[in-house]
């Protein structure tokens, strides 16, 4: 346990030293996650959602701001986690790779503490901007006071395991930067970030459930904006749980495939 | 003791053979190699380009896995019992990658050291004496991109310590270093195997490096084994010719006589030219050094030396005997 704590420590430095280099770094942290959240916002707010629009049928007016911040703190996680399993093709080309991989570190370990460092790095300020904004906002609805510390929790351990998958895949394939183009837009549109996913088309909610950004959210927004109790939370607990298991599994599954093919074709030099 | 038995590797290789067809070759980087590693001792792998040298180490550092053959470190399976083997050995490349160049030298090896799950005080004390051992404890709080490119082999070696390894493959280590360094460098991994017990497999291309430092070599060449010796009897089994070059001012004709008769006692040739600045360049070959003798005959003359080498016979040179040796 000490020996994974200095693990993560020693990650937290790492990410820490690549991306605090330059005062830009607050720009990506929070300004930018800062004006897609108003912009956000702004567009919306012409539509006035009287009780005719349609998106009335799904979120109030009062609760805009509020359904906004929580989706696009979601999206930042899980955004983070993009950028930081792409950072593993720098790994590839600076050579430290193999000597990760000719190390006998825990494999899981290695990868789920590279995702909480990245997200610990990366989330931190516009984290502390929505958890101030949300004493400003209208429309939060608890069921006690242990709602946010849950609500919070399942973001990070869904964001956490969502990174673990990320990176085994960027592990596997040196050309996987397409994943980057891939989880960009569709992810923010078809997550539910800005847009209640209930109310797409049924093709668009087939895609929606595919990215597990959408459970995390349909949770938290339960959590914070409809009381829900845990036994109302059951079932979309038990959904995120059963996403989860699969990406788990998925990630086990694919480290060992991914490192027994790199060992066999030399490739974890090549990029 | 590290026992590599039979080893082979070959890598499958895609080919582009138009739009949708592609075609797979197999490269054969390493065919039926057996050796030994044994504490204490440095052994050399000398092969020009491609030979298969890094192949070799890789897959000794649990890194690639061999098509066939087997290779054991302490009695554990580098492939099946790859955990216990990987706390073992550790590689060092000759480059300047491998370390995170926005972090310091003390944070690279922080985070090195952790993913051996080494941590803590204990930790800390590794760091600082491989530091100081290094000579980089002075620049340890300093970012390695601002290191030079000796620093960064350190930084390298220190690296590769991280773990205490019992076996340690050095790959190139003196690439691209100047002379001086390059040196120093060949010292400390001297010291590595003679005072602290460490079993080192050196990659080369360089004859003299491997000559100086290994206890024994073996030469490879497109992944086979085309000699095994220790290096005295290797360059003395050779019988390639090492030529030793002087340049003098005056050739008189006395002098003349004795360089033929010296020549001739050691078995070797002798040629001499007149170069264009007017003086005289002797060029004496053989498979002895003639070096001494050639020194005091010229001093017995009171003739003044303006120039003195001796020029190696080169890897390729040796590879190519060699080969021509096993073909016959
Ligand atoms: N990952 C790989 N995939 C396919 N072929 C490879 C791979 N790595 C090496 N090879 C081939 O295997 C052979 C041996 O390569 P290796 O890198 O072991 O040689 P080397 O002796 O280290 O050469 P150098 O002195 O240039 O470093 C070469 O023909 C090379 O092209
Ligand atoms: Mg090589």
């Amino acid at each position: 346990m000490k020996q994974l704590g200095s693990l993560l420590w020693a990650e937290i430095i790492k990410e820490h030293r690549h991306s605090f280099h330059s005062k830009m770094i607050y720009f990506s942290l929070l300004v930018w996650p800062v004006i897609n959240f108003v912009t956000a916002y702004y567009s919306f707010a012409p539509f006035r959602m009287g009780g005719d629009s349609p998106l009335a049928r799904f979120i109030s007016y009062e609760q805009l701001p509020l359904y906004l911040l929580t989706g696009y703190l979601g999206y930042i996680f899980y955004w983070c986690l993009v950028q930081s399993s792409w950072q593993m093709s720098f790994e590839r080309q600076a050579g430290t790779m193999e000597m990760i991989f000719i190390s006998p570190v825990n494999r899981l370990a290695f990868l789920y503490g590279r995702s909480l460092s990245s997200l610990i790095e990366g989330v931190w300020l516009f984290f502390c901007f929505v958890l101030l904004a949300l004493f400003f906002v209208d429309g939060i609805r608890l069921s006690g006071w242990w709602a946010p510390p849950l609500a919070f929790l399942i973001l990070l351990v869904s964001a956490i395991v969502w990174g673990g998958f990320l990176c085994v895949l960027f592990l596997f394939s040196r050309d996987a930067s397409f994943l980057y183009t891939v989880l960009d837009e569709p992810m923010l549109i078809f997550s539910g970030v800005r847009l209640p996913p209930m109310a797409f088309p049924v093709w668009a909610k087939v895609i929606s459930f595919c990215f597990p950004l959408t459970y995390a959210l349909q949770l938290i927004r339960e959590l914070l904006m409809e009381r829900a109790s845990l036994q109302t939370m059951l079932p979309s607990m038990g959904l995120l749980a059963a996403v989860l298991l699969v990406l788990v599994t998925a990630t086990v599954v694919l480290l060992r495939q991914a490192e027994k093919h790199m060992k066999k074709t030399g490739n974890m030099v090549m990029y | 003791m590290l026992i590599a038995e039979n080893v082979r590797k070959v890598y499958q290789v895609k080919e582009k053979k138009g739009w949708l067809r592609q075609q797979w070759t197999e490269v054969e980087a390493v065919a039926d190699l057996s050796f030994r590693m044994v504490p204490g001792k440095i052994i050399g792998l000398l092969g020009i380009n491609g030979a298969g040298k890094t192949t070799t180490i890789k897959m000794c550092s649990t890194l690639l896995t061999p098509t066939s053959g087997t290779i054991t470190v302490d009695g554990y399976d580098a492939v099946k019992d790859d955990r216990f083997v990987k706390a073992k050995v550790n590689m060092i490349a000759g480059g300047e990658r491998m370390l995170y160049w926005r972090l310091t030298g003390r944070e690279n090896l922080q985070y090195f050291g952790s993913l051996y799950g080494l941590q803590g005080q204990a930790l800390r004390n590794r760091i600082d004496s491989l530091l100081l051992q290094v000579g980089l404890y002075e620049a340890a709080n300093t970012p390695v991109e601002r290191y030079s490119k000796g620093m960064k082999q350190r930084l390298q070696i220190a690296r590769g310590l991280i773990n205490d390894p019992r076996y340690l493959f050095l790959d190139e280590p003196t690439l691209g270093l100047d002379a001086p360094i390059a040196r120093q460098l060949r010292k400390h991994v001297s010291e590595l195997a003679s005072q602290h017990g460490k079993a080192i497999l050196l990659t080369s291309h360089y004859i003299h490096e491997v000559e100086e430092l290994c206890d024994e070599v073996y030469i490879i060449d497109k992944g086979r084994l085309v000699a095994h010796d220790t290096p005295e009897h290797l360059t003395k089994s050779l019988h390639l010719d090492t030529a030793l070059q002087v340049v003098i001012p005056s050739l008189s004709d006395s002098l003349d006589y004795d360089l033929r008769q010296l020549a001739q006692d050691y078995g070797g040739s002798r040629e001499i030219a007149e170069t264009d600045e007017q003086t005289w360049e002797v060029t004496l070959r053989g498979k002895t050094d003639m070096t001494t003798p050639l020194l005091s005959l010229l001093a017995a003359h009171q003739s003044p030396v303006l120039r003195l080498s001796t020029q190696q016979p080169s890897l390729e040179d040796v590879i190519l005997h060699m080969a021509d040796r096993r073909g016959a």
